[in-house]
């Protein structure tokens, strides 16, 4: 899908912020928290993101992407439940469920070498 | 070395949403995001809603497409200013390109703006746009197992039209199973049955957001 371009777009330009203002010379990771309820294909940003972070310092990053599973809590009887993406009903009562975790879309953490560190890692 | 970020990748367009719902509020105009599957008839509602609110409201349409220009000559013809978006294949509209169009609109002459998202069930439901009121249509060729499919799109929407149920004794739609379904996943979510064809059932819709409309602006 098309709108995974878009979010990874956001991605970079969150993570080249992020890695500038940490003087870093080169990202080498990037962590994405992704909820099962959002629309958003882990390995369609992972490909993206190869692609349009060419030529910039998190060419060659790795992405790595944690889902979240998608959590709810019945206001009727108050227990929290892991929830189905097409149910949302309390396996317990039967309440309604209210949703507390599973549409997350969030950058989580980078890991960059600095400008004056030695070689990274991933240099031989 | 590690370094937190903790951002919300969505956290721009939720922004940008959030100047536009100010300047909604500001000049007092409902905005409704309507978002649905190519076909679905979305065009087809958007007429039978002016045709219905025509006499009491002042409104405006902006047309998401990826190309073409159809959509908002057909707007055009009823005398509606519509401004048409084309995403240049961007599958969703956000908010910056709503706020974008805004430029084009006369805004102390609307009432209420319909906002017709670009045709696709997946990821309109993500972008938040600023709107008073989702709006999403399944009509029924397209299946009453939709839900299974695109959950999301069912969870954010406020008002469900179901259309086309002019074809109803043609399928195997079953439109008991397909409300018990949605049901699930959103409680709250208002349902219409209708068909933009025949006209059946529209009028309940045209009550309601007149209704609402009012209450909004008062």
């Amino acid at each position: 899908m098309m709108h995974e371009l878009a979010v990874t777009q956001e991605i970079l330009s969150i993570v080249l912020a992020e890695a500038e203002s940490n003087g870093a010379k080169r990202i080498n990771k990037v962590r994405v928290k992704v909820g099962e309820m959002t629309a958003v294909v882990g390995d369609c940003v992972c490909f993206y993101f190869d692609i349009i972070s060419r030529g910039t310092i998190a060419e060659g990053a790795e992405v790595e992407i944690e889902n979240i599973p998608i959590e709810a809590r019945c206001s009727a009887c108050g227990k929290v439940y892991r929830a189905s993406e097409l149910d949302f009903l309390c396996p317990f009562c039967g309440g309604i469920g209210n949703l507390i975790s599973g549409k997350e879309l969030l950058v989580e953490r980078i890991e960059i070498d600095q400008l004056g560190e030695g070689s990274g890692s991933k240099d031989p | 070395m590690e370094v937190k970020i903790l951002r919300d990748v969505l956290a721009t367009n939720e922004a940008i949403a959030k100047e536009n719902e100010r300047l909604f509020g500001e000049k007092k105009i409902f905005v409704l995001n309507l978002m649905a599957s190519p076909g679905a008839g979305k065009t087809s509602f958007i007429l039978r809603t002016i045709e219905g609110l025509r006499d009491d409201f002042k409104m405006a349409v902006v047309e998401g497409d990826i190309v073409s220009k159809v959509d908002a000559e057909r707007i055009r013809e009823q005398g509606v200013p519509a401004v048409q978006i084309n995403t240049g294949g961007a599958c969703h509209l956000d908010a910056n390109m709503i706020k974008n169009s805004l430029a084009l609109l006369d805004l102390d002459e609307i009432d209420f703006l319909i906002i017709e998202n670009v045709g696709n069930l997946v990821c309109p439901a993500e972008f938040n746009l600023g709107e008073t009121l989702r709006v999403m249509i399944l009509s029924v060729p397209e299946g009453d197992d939709k839900p299974l499919k695109y959950p999301l799109m069912f969870t954010e929407s406020h008002v469900l039209i179901v259309n086309k149920i002019d074809l109803l004794n043609q399928t195997d739609f079953d439109l008991e199973r397909f409300k018990n379904v949605v049901r699930r996943l959103n409680s709250d979510m208002k349902v219409f049955e209708l068909s933009c064809k025949s006209g059946e059932g529209v009028e309940d819709w045209i009550d309601w957001f007149k209704t609402r409309l009012i209450s909004f602006r008062t």
